[in-house]
């Protein structure tokens, strides 16, 4: 019976106006997007693979160990994602490198080692086109299939109550529930028609040119797109069918679901986070930070000199108090901006997961994780980035260790391993998008998302069981 | 006959769940986005006072004529609450100097406490109308025409003595009276928010301004009230129209602004349509340089340094700033001598005279330069810009947009004055170096003999443009909505003359 029904839904709806109008929408923005991958993705990749030739160049330029560890790697790329088309995650906003050089002159000789630093993205600043919405799986997941699912949803139950028809079909010996169901999947269908069809156009059309490398792992990575879209998709027919169950009028029924799909999908997203920094401490501004750093450079310098005056004349004593400031120096520097980055996520941070009583911002922190962009994939590579750092300066410690004749004390040219360094043997930054790690983070706001289905779901069971026609 | 039908259209319209509910959704919505709008307002201002005193601290800690600090700082515009437009985004802290004709290419943003935080998209108040608007204007005009059809009462009503298009004003009349209660009330709230906050004060202009932007929210409305009635008429059934009307606002509101704009990006990089202006500003400035190599080659001292030798170049600097993707080339020097010995001292004349021969060259070789970055700024970044907006257009939020945002003052132009207005500055303090004579001044890079007297220095202000040019130039996307509410009118007059009931 339950595929009777849904059948008959499905059969009426693929002649319906909504069906083909959503057909068209659906066809051409995933055309789009499939268009602007194309050709933006391989100019991006190109992108990122000279610029860490550079840097790997310069580094690999370097001989001596002394100058290998002072100098550092230079600047550390964040590796595009060729899932872009899926969800861009305000990827714009997150700047795409880390800087890794060194930065502070203790005295006129002394200079401390390379530090980390994150560099801030402002990509507007100097931007006067108009703002837009990049149109991605997100975007068209998010708010436009959203939409077209309230479309096709709100009159499913008051619509049939209206004209008569629900109690026909009531009259005959199915049970609620099962009509329900019917109802459930038969908009499922129809809309998951349209869309699925035009994901594979999508698919097809990146897949044939060739210029965009998926990788091994992108079938998974689609597929579970894919069902994320589909779970939301089933979030907003339950909506549907909850609020068309409860009121007696389809145009009623249609104002309420509009209204709330205004409220969650749009206005939520944009409101809330304001609202949540402003209740989180704000972070040290630039201003401070330059402040604070160019005093603690300040007193270290101070320190220093009258240090390295008590001990003129001791070309002993000096070595280890060069090494002792050139570490302090270091640490000190990057302590400092670990500290500002820190403060800046935590903010972002709360107000990320405050804004997920929105469902669109569930999915779309869903659709970043595993289109491997935005937010989490950026932790992910700054993560990646400390790996690397604490890997490099071991590189060091371990060739300086390796070398009988030298002194060991890091920091002084004179302390240190004075044999050349081979070039190749010097580790190399390289950033990986990683499956594993995506799932943990994940599983909250999975969780939420199917929670939210399940209320709305169980809602709409309550109201069309106790409703009288 | 009139009056009667508006009255039971609008007493159909008013009792009906459609009107309570967008009234108060729209309501909330606009009462909490004020406030955080205002807080936000707020903590830009804060930042924007605390720009401008370290601005002023750092000039009074300066000692010598070239090194002032004559950066400038962009303060928030009040009506950025309503439209914020470009206002929070372009660079707020604009670099000048004798050597630099500003741009908004020159700055930075001062007071960005967290860039991670730009990944949440913000609203103002006029997006809240661009949607919720447009939406309710739809949702009352679907049925307008279709669903009296559908009920048979527009047969009844028009056995009556009364003219088809007298029926068509009934409607569209009644209807918007319906739509501006909930409009002017959420408005009439943020007004009352906004003057009961202590740190706005709204000035006569900006009530204009903001009567303005009431004015294009009336003809947006209308516009969308006008489109759902088209479909209406033209389609037999409601629920079609319902379909369409939906179909249609999805696209307006929200696929059309976003997928316009990515069909028209320029192919060409914007460093390679820079490249010949680039060459000719560095030819420009190859050219001082070659001046000033002569005068120093020329120079009754010879084989010194381009600061002469004094103090031996300590409290010095001299830099070549250059950027191709923005154009930016200039030349550079601040010097501030504290102490200088004796033997110094019959070289102190030789000096004074070449900055008094340099610096109004740098001053020319940077204005000459200004004429080609401004020409070929203007065709690579302003005509994209002001293209694309006009694609925008094409879509009656795109109009309502521009429109409102003319009238806060955040749009293109409107930011423009500012810039405008930060060149105007550079000017006044290079007159007023120029009466000093600063150039030829020990003072210009020495301050051995006491340090510049700052009470005098030109100070900048900046008098957001007056409400007259706000409505200029928001006057053609009012006419636009204008003309676009007259001839949607016509059609529908016409279609629903000639149709069946």
């Amino acid at each position: 019976m339950i595929w009777h029904i849904t059948k008959r839904e499905l059969y009426d709806n693929l002649n319906s106006l909504r069906f083909a109008l959503t057909t068209v929408l659906l066809f051409v923005l995933m055309l789009i997007n499939a268009i602007i991958h194309v050709q933006e993705h391989p100019e991006r990749m190109k992108k990122y693979r000279d610029a860490t030739t550079a840097s790997v160049n310069t580094l690999r330029s370097r001989t001596d160990l002394f100058s290998v560890a002072q100098e550092g790697p230079g600047n550390l790329y964040k590796k595009p994602s060729p899932f872009y088309f899926c969800e861009e995650g305000g990827d714009i906003f997150l700047t795409n490198y880390v800087y890794g050089a060194t930065t502070v002159q203790i005295d006129n000789n002394l200079r401390a080692f390379w530090s980390l630093y994150y560099p801030g993205a402002f990509p507007n600043v100097f931007n006067i086109r108009p703002d837009t919405v990049k149109v991605d799986w997100g975007f068209v997941i998010g708010y436009v299939l959203s939409l077209i699912t309230i479309l096709f949803t709100f009159d499913s139950i008051s619509g049939e109550r209206e004209r008569g028809t629900l109690r026909l079909m009531l009259s005959n010996s199915v049970p609620r529930h099962t009509v329900l169901m019917g109802k459930f999947l038969g908009a499922l269908a129809s809309i998951s028609v349209p869309f699925t069809l035009a994901i594979l156009m999508n698919l097809s059309v990146i897949y044939v040119s060739k210029d965009v490398d998926l990788g091994a792992d992108a079938w998974i990575r689609l597929v579970i797109i894919f069902s994320i879209a589909i779970l939301y998709l089933c979030l907003f027919i339950a909506l549907g069918l909850l609020v068309s169950s409860s009121v007696q009028n389809s145009v009623t029924s249609l104002v309420i679901l509009l209204l709330t799909w205004c409220v969650f999908v749009i206005f939520i997203p944009s409101t809330v986070p304001s609202i949540a920094s402003g209740f989180s401490t704000n972070p040290m501004t630039y201003d401070e930070y330059f402040k604070r750093r160019h005093q603690n450079i300040k007193e270290l310098k101070e320190e220093y000199v009258t240090l390295s005056q008590e001990t003129r004349g001791f070309p002993d004593k000096k070595i280890q108090i060069d090494s002792e400031y050139v570490a302090k120096g270091t640490e000190q520097e990057e302590r400092l901006s670990q500290e500002h980055l820190m403060q800046q996520i935590a903010q972002v941070q709360l107000a990320r997961s405050v804004t997920r009583i929105s469902p669109v911002t569930l999915m779309q922190h869903l659709l970043e994780v595993f289109a491997g962009t935005g937010f989490e994939r950026h932790q992910q590579f700054l993560e990646n980035v400390q790996h690397y750092t604490s890997e490099y300066r071991e590189f060091i410690i371990d060739m300086d260790r390796a070398d009988p004749d030298s002194l060991h004390i890091i920091g002084v040219r004179e302390g240190m391993s004075q044999q050349p360094v081979n070039p190749e043997s010097i580790p190399i930054f390289e950033d990986k998008l990683s499956l594993s790690r995506d799932f943990n983070a994940t599983a909250i706001a999975l969780f939420l998302l199917i929670l939210f289905f399940v209320v709305l779901m169980s809602g709409a069971y309550l109201r069309f069981i106790s409703i009288e026609i | 006959m009139l009056s009667t039908l508006i009255s039971r259209e609008l007493l159909d319209n008013l009792m009906t769940f459609r009107f309570v509910a967008t009234f108060i959704i729209m309501l909330l919505l606009v009462v909490t986005s004020t406030s955080v709008l205002i807080n936000d307002y707020d903590r830009r201002l804060a930042s924007y006072n605390a720009a401008v005193k370290s601005n002023h601290e750092r000039l009074q800690e300066r000692k010598t004529y070239s090194s002032a600090n004559w950066d400038v700082v962009r303060p928030p515009n009040l009506m950025s609450i309503f439209n914020v437009g470009l206002d929070k985004r372009l660079s707020n802290e604009i670099f000048s100097s004798w050597g630099l004709v500003p741009t908004l290419w020159d700055g930075q943003l001062h007071g960005s406490t967290n860039p991670l935080l730009n990944l949440f998209t913000s609203i103002d108040i006029v997006f809240i109308f661009e949607v919720i608007l447009s939406l309710m204007a739809l949702i009352f005009a679907y049925d307008a025409l279709a669903g009296e059809r559908e009920r048979g009462t527009l047969r009844l009503v028009l056995t009556n003595p009364v003219s088809r298009a007298k029926i068509l004003l009934a409607k569209y009349i009644s209807a918007m009276i319906c739509l501006l209660v909930p409009l002017l009330i959420s408005l009439l709230f943020v007004v009352i928010m906004l003057m009961s906050s202590t740190i706005v004060s709204l000035k006569v202009d900006d009530f204009l301004r903001i009567g303005g932007i009431v004015l294009s929210s009336i003809a947006y409305l209308s516009v969308f009230y006008l489109i759902g009635m088209l479909i209406s008429v033209v389609t037999r059934r409601t629920s079609t129209a319902l379909m369409l009307a939906m179909f249609f606002w999805g696209f307006l509101v929200l696929v059309y602004p976003n997928v316009i704009l990515v069909a028209f990006t320029s192919a060409q990089s914007s460093e390679e349509r820079l490249t010949p202006a680039f060459n000719q500003i560095e030819q420009i400035w190859e050219e001082f340089d070659r001046e000033r190599k002569d005068y120093l080659a020329n120079d009754p001292i010879p084989g010194e340094d381009s600061h002469l030798g004094v103090a031996g170049g300590s409290g010095f600097f001299e830099i070549w700033y250059k950027q191709k993707s923005t154009l930016l080339y200039t030349y550079i020097t601040a010097s501030h001598v504290d102490r200088l010995d004796d033997e110094f001292e019959p070289q102190v004349p030789h000096v004074q005279d070449y900055y008094r021969s340099i610096v109004p060259k740098t001053i020319d070789a940077a204005e000459r330069a200004w004429l080609v970055r401004k020409q070929a700024l203007e065709s690579v970044f302003f005509r994209p810009a002001i293209v694309d907006r006009i694609f925008l257009r094409l879509s009656p939020v795109g109009m309502y947009d521009a429109a409102t945002q003319a009238w806060a003052g955040t749009d293109l132009f409107g930011l423009r004055d500012f810039y405008e207005a930060t060149r105007k500055y550079r000017r006044t303090v290079i007159d007023y170096l120029y009466d000093k004579d600063a150039f030829g001044d020990r003072q210009w890079f020495s301050a051995d003999k006491g340090s510049v007297k700052w009470d005098t220095f030109p100070q900048f202000s900046f008098q957001s443009s007056s409400v007259h040019i706000n409505a200029k130039r928001a006057l053609p996307d009012l006419m636009l909505m204008l003309m676009m509410n007259l001839i949607l009118f016509l059609i529908i007059f016409l279609v629903f003359q000639r149709s069946e009931v």
